[in-house]
């Protein structure tokens, strides 16, 4: 056994699926965040709405209570059971759509990330001091004005942090895509597997891979985090 | 003493809170009140009583349960009132100044009356020149408010109220999160606005300021207006036991 010499002949045979493989895990983690945000923001913003309805004199807010829910669901089933939701029953529910398997799986990163990326949004704007909306309220703002101009913007400081992490998050769970062969890194590693009968020499490789881009994300994300703690 | 109009009515005001969703404390139970225009109101009493309360039900931060509130005339308890018209006149200062921390010092001003188009950039510019200048901010207008002691924060939080120009001010307990020694800068700038002639209704505890800048003084506890009167009735000849209570506890 030569574990350096295989893993070199590994690379050398197959280093251009290593690199697809990455490519396409940046790419489904970079929708999944994406597609997440435009829809987390949605999730967040019905959560907060004081849109409500009268039944038998209480009060009750039918779109923060959708919002929750979605939420609650989502981050209490595991996110594998969800891409085989999106992979195999919408794709034939909605046949119409004509899903590639690409489509699909982006789709159900998406829905899971946008579960966590709503209540990123929510606990952000939850921990900006509530006087803070009071004031502007006082001066005689609206309720919107007071959130665009003074909650938002003071919002954004707890919520971008959080989003990378929740970015870099995905980039590790894009690796089950490949329990349907999705072309990501984890299913680079299953085709040399197969190719070349080695498990580990392949394994150390996509390890130093997944390793190198959530390390560095985290990195450049802490940078950022001190930048905006000066601007305060 | 003034004797201007009728600025402000009470009438029958009830507020309860609901505590874990089922549990209610009755905070505010039936005030009536009638504040006139270049009044200066101090509201005084127990924490607890409901002070606090009945000021931040005259610009519905709280919603009243029960009653109406007239201001200048028109009841804002009626839903259909846009009620933040009517906030623009009316100015509050908070304990914990809850100074805007995104915005310079400045723009903490001009803020508000360029958004609800009150006033031109320019014209909002000039106001908030003034103004930091009326209380010694002028040199901190670029910076940002992380900067300011507390002192400086609520002498700002006042400005920003005025540069709305209302028609009264309310201030709730404005220097009971100040260091001693940043108390009387506070109270400095509230007595040089008070002799403006601007209507002020002040939640306080400062019993002296109370007792020197008031017309009138409410001594407020258990959700009622438990005794009302001139300062000089009320502190050095309270009629209520439990004002004579309250004021026998109290330094000043």
């Amino acid at each position: 056994m030569n574990f350096g010499s295989n893993i070199i002949m590994a690379l050398q045979r197959y280093g251009h699926l290593f690199l697809k493989g990455t490519l396409i895990t940046l790419a489904f983690s970079a929708v999944a965040v994406t597609g997440g945000v435009i829809f987390g923001g949605i999730l967040a913003l019905m959560r907060l709405s004081e849109f409500h309805i009268t039944i038998k004199g209480k009060k009750i807010k039918p779109l923060s209570i959708i919002s929750t829910a979605y939420v609650e669901v989502i981050r209490g089933t595991p996110i594998l059971l969800q891409l085989y939701v999106f992979y195999f029953f919408i794709p034939s529910a909605l046949s119409f759509l004509n899903l590639s398997k690409f489509a699909s799986i982006s789709l159900a990163l998406i829905f899971n990330s946008a579960a966590y990326v709503a209540e990123i949004f929510r606990s952000g704007i939850d921990a900006v001091d509530h006087g803070q909306m009071e004031a502007a309220r006082c001066l005689g703002l609206s309720r919107n004005q007071a959130l665009m101009k003074i909650v938002l913007p003071q919002a954004i400081k707890n919520i971008l942090p959080a989003l990378c992490n929740e970015f870099v998050a995905m980039i590790k769970e894009t690796s089950l895509a490949s329990t349907f062969f999705a072309g990501d890194i984890m299913t680079t590693y299953k085709t040399v597997n197969g190719a070349l009968f080695l498990v580990i020499e392949p394994l150390i490789i996509i390890a130093v891979i997944y390793f190198a881009l959530t390390f560095t994300l985290s990195k450049v994300v802490a940078v950022f985090e001190r930048r905006m703690k000066t601007s305060d | 003493m003034t004797n201007g109009d009728i600025l402000i009515k009470v009438e029958g005001l009830h507020k309860k809170f609901t505590i874990n969703g089922h549990e209610e404390l009755h905070v505010l139970k039936g005030i009536d009140q009638e504040i006139r225009k270049g009044e200066v109101v101090t509201i005084i009493g127990p924490s607890g009583g409901g002070k606090s309360t009945f000021l931040r039900c005259l610009n519905l931060l709280e919603e009243p349960d029960e009653g109406k509130i007239f201001f200048e005339g028109v009841d804002i308890t009626d839903k259909k009132v846009n009620i933040n018209e009517h906030r623009q006149k009316m100015g509050m200062v908070f304990q914990h100044f809850n100074i805007f921390s995104n915005l310079k010092v400045g723009e903490n001003i001009t803020m508000a009356p360029v958004l609800l188009k009150k006033k031109t950039k320019e014209e909002a510019e000039k106001l908030c020149d003034e103004l930091l200048e009326r209380v010694g901010l002028l040199d901190k207008k670029n910076e940002y408010p992380s900067r300011l002691s507390g002192g400086q924060r609520q002498r700002l939080a006042i400005v920003r109220a005025l540069a709305m120009e209302p028609d009264v001010m309310l201030f709730d307990e404005p220097t009971s999160a100040l260091d001693p020694e940043m108390v009387g800068e506070v109270l400095q700038v509230i007595k040089d606005l008070v002799n403006t002639g601007m209507t002020c209704l002040i939640v306080t505890h400062e019993m002296g300021f109370a007792k020197e800048v008031s017309h009138r003084v409410l001594f407020i506890d258990d959700g009622i207006i438990a005794e009302e009167g001139t300062p000089q009735q009320i502190f050095n000849d309270p009629k209520n036991p439990r004002t004579k209570e309250f004021l026998s506890k109290v330094l000043y």
